[in-house]
């Protein structure tokens, strides 16, 4: 189906504030949802509160104070969004039960985008990503066992496997080395740009919920696990970030963030299982599209140029959620032993990775490592979910 | 036969019968609210006679954690903080609702199209009432009570817990035989019993 956001008109602004009894809304049921709608719920989330944070970075940048305050209405109606988007989830669920759907949103999220990324360095970039969120999935479900005495399968059923990635105590690079080449603006498929923005928003969503939950736990191990894992997080906001053309003026990058919301609310209202939650997507894309709009005239206004000019005729293909798993074990059999050098990538421990190990682990095993060893201790085995078969990688097979 | 549908043919022993250490009476109690929440859905995922072995290990479960909290949760957290007795009231008013729900679907039989709805409106007030403990009970019970008395208070529920396997009994996946291990009164005394010898020794 072909849609032109730039086409379409939605809500006026001026129609779209939604009252206590509009934003209360009703939480999933975490026993029975489709995972992959709370996977959704995830991203979206993450998406609104990039938007928001963005756009007040905008406003602080901006000296003309009918703009600041143009951009302070459209914000005020994003922050409802998000307010309306993560409400969804449940306040019977556990922090790491969220946060083990956050790892299932990483998977499945960035499997999917590095499988349709036509850039080749991109790609690349996704697809090392994936392994290290796969890895925390596997972590954070040995925690969950031991803490709550429930399965990850509970939770991501059986459209995720878990199991291990490349090991977390890996993941600890120097930072320069997480600092990748930008695409080129001028040259980019349109698309590239949608993917790069999706991902980074998920993964910088990613690390707040880590850097404020991971404290709440009592569990020593479960607050050193977030720390860790919380760090890796960082690194991977570095990582995606560096990837956006830091030439994209500030106009054009709100364009951008307007119309991937439109790109992914559009996506979400094609695939969603459960009406309510189809119904919120259906409403916000047609608020996004006024917001996208709104920015449009922006740019026309500052940049003088056109936005169709760095937008897509037409909306990309749907971003899906689905089972990648073909596609993982064939990356954990030929990446897992992958690290990066500089804004590439190479397979030997180089010596700035090396200090950087060194210096971070202090001679002991990094809290990834401990949450296994203590699992083991406890159930006398590990929590895997290996639906397709064992570890395709001969060294991650449980002994 | 009452096995779960379980993807990755993993089961997650229930609280006391893994190698934890079993030292901190509230790692021990969340880890029961999990193995509730497990044997929730092996009800509801199972049909015929599994389902009613199944439904049969739950109330048992259900009634002995309640059991055991009553015996030696509440008492203490009562006595433990500031705003302990209105917090404790709260959660038994909870327990009383959740008993009322239990004891109309353990009069029905689990094959009755109402048998399922039932449940699941159970299972969202038990969820709701075991979040409810973790975040205003059982937080401040690990921040006053010193870890002797975590430790002590711990036993007690090991004991109670003691009285509820969540495995099938062997040979014993008919209604019949479920009766026969008596009723849930009956059960209740004996876990009291069984909590207050623990907490003497």
């Amino acid at each position: 189906m072909t849609f032109n956001p730039l086409e379409q008109r939605g809500i006026p602004l001026d129609r779209q504030l939604r009252n206590w009894r509009e934003l209360d809304v009703e939480p999933l049921d975490p026993d029975h949802c489709d995972p992959y709608t709370r996977c959704r719920v995830i991203t979206m989330n993450g998406i609104e509160v990039e938007a928001i944070l963005f756009s007040h970075h905008l406003s602080r940048n901006t000296v003309d104070p009918d703009v600041k305050r143009q951009l302070a209405r459209t914000r005020y109606i994003e922050a409802q969004q998000q307010k309306v988007v993560n409400w969804l989830l449940p306040g019977t669920s556990s922090v790491l039960e969220t946060t083990i759907a956050y790892e299932q949103v990483a998977v499945d999220l960035t499997a999917w985008v590095a499988r349709m990324e036509p850039d080749p360095y991109l790609k690349q970039a996704y697809q090392f990503g994936v392994l290290e969120d796969f890895d925390h999935l596997y972590r954070y479900a040995n925690l969950y066992e031991m803490i709550e005495h429930r399965k990850a399968e509970s939770i991501v059923d059986d459209l995720t496997e878990v199991m291990p990635g490349r090991p977390t105590k890996y993941h600890h690079r120097d930072p320069v080395d997480n600092v990748r080449d930008p695409y080129d603006k001028a040259r980019v498929d349109p698309l590239s740009r949608l993917h790069a923005l999706t991902i980074m928003s998920a993964e910088q969503q990613t690390m707040n919920f880590y850097m404020n939950t991971g404290p709440t736990y009592m569990e020593p191990i479960a607050r050193q696990l977030y720390q860790e894992i919380g760090l890796i997080e960082e690194e991977h906001v570095t990582h995606y970030e560096s990837l956006v053309d830091p030439g994209e003026t500030w106009w054009e990058q709100l364009v951008n963030h307007e119309y991937n919301e439109c790109y992914l609310y559009h996506s979400f209202m094609e695939q969603e299982s459960d009406p309510k939650v189809k119904a919120i997507w259906e409403l916000h894309l047609n608020m996004e599209l006024e917001h996208l709009h709104t920015a449009c005239d922006l740019m026309r206004t500052f940049d003088g140029r056109d936005p169709q000019e760095i937008l897509a005729p037409q909306l990309p293909n749907v971003l899906t959620f689905e089972p990648n798993k073909a596609y993982l074990r064939e990356l954990l059999d030929t990446q897992i032993d992958l690290t990066t050098l500089g804004a590439g990538y190479v397979r030997e421990a180089h010596e700035r990775f090396e200090q950087m190990q060194a210096g971070i682990h202090g001679g002991e095993e990094p809290p990834s490592e401990r949450v296994m060893a203590q699992h083991q201790e406890m159930f006398g085995r590990e929590y895997r979910l290996e639906t397709e078969g064992e570890h395709p990688d001969s060294r991650l097979r449980e002994k | 036969m009452s096995e779960s549908k379980s993807e990755s043919g993993i089961r997650t022993p229930q609280a006391g019968d893994d190698r934890a250490p079993d030292d901190d009476v509230v790692g021990l109690l969340m880890r029961q609210h999990g193995d509730i929440r497990n044997l929730f859905d092996e009800v509801e995922r199972s049909t015929g006679d599994a389902r009613r072995d199944a439904f049969h290990r739950l109330v048992r479960l259900l009634a002995v954690h309640e059991t055991a909290e009553e015996e030696v949760v509440h008492p203490v957290a009562r006595r433990a903080f500031p705003g302990g007795e209105e917090i404790v009231a709260d959660r038994l008013a909870e327990e009383h609702g959740a008993k009322e729900a239990l004891s109309v679907l353990d009069g029905m039989d689990t094959d009755d199209p109402r048998f399922l709805p039932l449940l699941l409106d159970l299972r969202g007030d038990v969820q709701r009432h075991a979040r409810a403990e973790e975040r205003y009970e059982f937080t401040h019970l690990r921040r006053s009570a010193d870890p002797a008395r975590l430790s002590a208070m711990a036993k007690g529920v090991k004991a109670a817990e003691a009285m509820a396997p969540t495995r099938p009994h062997p040979g014993a996946e008919s209604a019949a035989a479920n009766v026969a291990l008596g009723p849930v009164a009956a059960l209740v005394d004996r876990t009291k019993d069984a909590v207050r010898k623990a907490m003497k020794g």
